[in-house]
């Protein structure tokens, strides 16, 4: 299919000095991070406009410090500061390289999964009450991330929610929120 | 000398001294497992200490934090893998000593060295409070103002890879605590009509979702990921030998660890770095460092003990974390109703003399636990993955829960955890935000207050000369990144 000879850069003639601007100026800018600087400075545009939508005050109770005044003095130094980093990789020791460590691996789908797992629980964490939901993380979070014995998961679903309830109502007077249990409680 | 006693005849009740029994075994555990760490575990314990006394519950909360920074070596010296980030310079050395054969020995100096420098930074601790806390009753609000902004700076060069980021962070932590009501106006902020927005956004769960479910959704994929063992520890205490080489390593590191703690927001693991550094331009052995060198344990230990004894002299003094994990312990004050700073000293100084005893309590506490259980702390990483982190997870539900009984908490707690996920995967670390999220109330307090004072006029603020000498020293450590190369270089050629 791709047999064509992928020409050199040198060979490319008249388009040279464009492939140089762009070496230049990936060079100069961070890809990831000019992304990443959009993102926030569309955040910060964002909550500004929010703060602009603040209840109107008197001047006399504000004493000429309105509500808006202090977020928006800490969205302008965000931004400011936002604004250096698709540079920040030219005062950095190992450059880029430092700086995409983290992000480089995608994020896996294990982890998207799980946050989702984790969220439907919070959902139904009012309905379920706190008890029911300890024992809903640790029979489904551990297979989830691959544990197959069943006796260990079993076991640990009932016993680890069971202490933790019996030790932090009963020592620390913690109060947990009884959810559908109440209905089976006296 | 009265508070004194009072404050230490506080720990002697049993139940208090079982507190930080609790609290060292719960730190050294946490320490030694990779992924979790002692902010996480102060994080995560906060919401369950509101039915303990308030001097309990600091105790307990303290001797955490010095357990936790030793727990960390553990591993680290084990298996290569540190606990906790202070520990990462442990391993340099301490991993290949281990390889050697000499694991109980490289054991026993990191135990000896972290009680060393944790005991000398309680020292300081104990003199410098009050004297500290004594200079800041004379502030105004222009100088706690121009305070709080260069512990905002200041994390510019606290550890992670970037400078703006950190400095973004606890921008965005300030923005976070201005949710809710404007105190001199009564107007609502950001709250979009939701009542349980009106008293801003709880700490607690903003904590607990950082650096427990943030770390619970990154672990999720290191599933795989499987850590060498040294077997066969028998802990040894340094020999006669060992201990006269490192002795003045550990005393430097003493004073450096000391001194970066007291630094706001600097913490253990730049302390640590830096010890280990230290410790090797000093070494006449420095071709050994990295090959299981005593001094590459004992510098980095020494440092980060100290760092954590350091760190609480400006969180109790001014009011002003020393670093990550104080700025928890500062949010526990104020859950506990305490006003940290200069009144807390002034009003109750025996409550500050009992954290100085539970915490030289922890080190000795830590010394001997650490000794007699390094083997079984060394296993407790085998505690599978699978079932470690679902625990994490039900601990931070509840502690979410239980602080308001409010689902609204649980979805903070939530919401922050995925959100420092992904700040984490773009190099903006947890504790900045918390820094910010914590000083965010004190800075904004202070500013209006002055900006009121001074009847709208920025310059008035450069009439004061402390609050010139703070604003120095933020554009110093602003700076710092960018001039530090141009000494180095002055330097060089100084001694060439």
């Amino acid at each position: 299919m791709n047999d064509q000879p992928v020409p050199k850069e040198r060979d490319i003639g008249p388009e040279t000095s464009e492939v140089r601007k762009e070496t230049f100026a990936s060079a100069l800018v961070h890809g990831p991070d000019l992304v990443l600087t959009v993102i926030i400075l569309a955040f910060c545009g964002l909550v500004y406009y929010w703060t602009s939508e603040f209840e109107e005050v008197p001047q006399l109770l504000a004493q000429n410090l309105p509500p808006e005044w202090f977020p928006q003095l800490l969205l302008w130094t965000i931004i400011v500061l936002t604004l250096s980093l698709p540079f920040e990789h030219l005062f950095l020791k190992a450059g880029k390289k430092e700086l995409d460590e983290d992000r480089k691996a995608k994020v896996q789908p294990i982890a998207i999964i799980t946050a989702l797992l984790l969220f439907g629980i919070v959902v139904m964490f009012e309905t379920l009450g706190t008890i029911i939901s300890m024992i809903l993380v640790c029979i489904l979070l551990p297979p989830l991330w691959g544990e197959r014995r069943l006796k260990m998961i079993f076991s640990f679903a009932i016993i680890f929610p069971s202490t933790v309830a019996f030790v932090f109502s009963n020592l620390l007077k913690v109060y947990f929120e009884p959810g559908i249990l109440a209905l089976f409680l006296p | 000398m009265e508070p004194v006693i009072t404050g230490l005849l506080l720990l002697a009740d049993p139940f208090n001294f079982f507190l930080i029994f609790c609290g060292v075994v719960v730190g050294v555990t946490v320490g030694a497992l990779p992924g979790l760490s002692s902010p996480m575990a102060v994080a995560l314990l906060l919401p369950f200490t509101i039915g303990l006394e308030p001097v309990a519950a600091i105790a307990m909360l303290a001797s955490l934090y010095c357990a936790g920074t030793f727990g960390g070596s553990i591993t680290a010296i084990l298996i290569n893998a540190p606990g906790a980030p202070p520990a990462v310079a442990t391993a340099f050395d301490g991993y290949p000593m281990a390889q050697r054969g000499e694991a109980g020995r490289a054991l026993g100096l990191a135990a000896v060295s972290s009680v060393i420098g944790g005991v000398f930074s309680l020292v300081v601790f104990l003199l410098a409070t009050p004297m500290l806390a004594k200079v800041a009753l004379s502030f105004n609000p222009p100088e706690y103002f121009a305070l709080a902004v260069f512990a905002l700076s200041m994390l510019a060069s606290i550890s992670g890879k970037s400078s703006i980021r950190n400095l973004i962070g606890g921008t965005v932590g300030v923005l976070i605590s201005t949710i809710g009501i404007h105190l001199t106006t009564g107007v609502e902020r950001f709250t979009f009509g939701s009542p349980e927005m009106s008293d801003g956004i709880h700490f607690v769960a903003v904590l607990i979702g950082l650096f427990a479910m943030g770390e619970l959704l990154n672990q999720s994929q290191t599933l795989k990921v499987t850590l060498e063992r040294i077997e066969s520890i028998v802990v040894k205490l340094p020999s006669r030998a060992d201990f006269n080489r490192v002795k003045w390593t550990i005393l430097r590191s003493c004073g450096l660890g000391t001194f970066i703690g007291i630094l706001p927001a600097e913490g253990s693991t730049v302390a640590a770095i830096m010890g280990y550094n230290e410790a090797k331009r000093w070494s006449k052995n420095k071709e050994e460092f990295g090959k299981g060198c005593p001094e590459g344990i004992a510098g980095p230990e020494a440092a980060n003990n100290a760092a954590a004894g350091g760190a609480m002299v400006p969180t109790l003094a001014l009011g002003i974390p020393g670093s990550g994990t104080t700025a928890i312990i500062l949010a526990a004050l104020i859950m506990h109703g305490f006003r940290p700073g200069p009144y807390l000293m002034n009003e109750t100084p025996h409550f500050i003399y009992a954290i100085f005893g539970a915490m030289l309590i922890a080190n000795f506490m830590f010394l001997g636990i650490g000794l007699a259980g390094a083997k079984l702390f060394s296993r407790i990483t085998l505690i599978p993955k699978t079932f470690l982190w679902p625990a994490v997870f039900v601990f931070s539900l509840v502690g979410a829960y239980s602080y308001s009984s409010s689902l609204f908490d649980v979805w903070v707690m939530l919401i922050a955890g995925i959100v420092g996920f992904v700040m984490r995967r773009h190099g903006f670390g947890p504790a900045p935000l918390v820094m910010g999220l914590i000083l965010g109330p004190l800075v904004e307090e202070r500013l209006s207050q002055s900006m009121i004072l001074f009847d709208n006029n920025w310059f008035r603020f450069f009439e004061s000369p402390i609050v010139n000498l703070f604003f120095f020293l933020t554009a110093l450590s602003l700076f710092w990144p960018l001039i530090s190369p141009l000494f180095k270089r002055l330097f060089r050629s100084s001694t060439q």
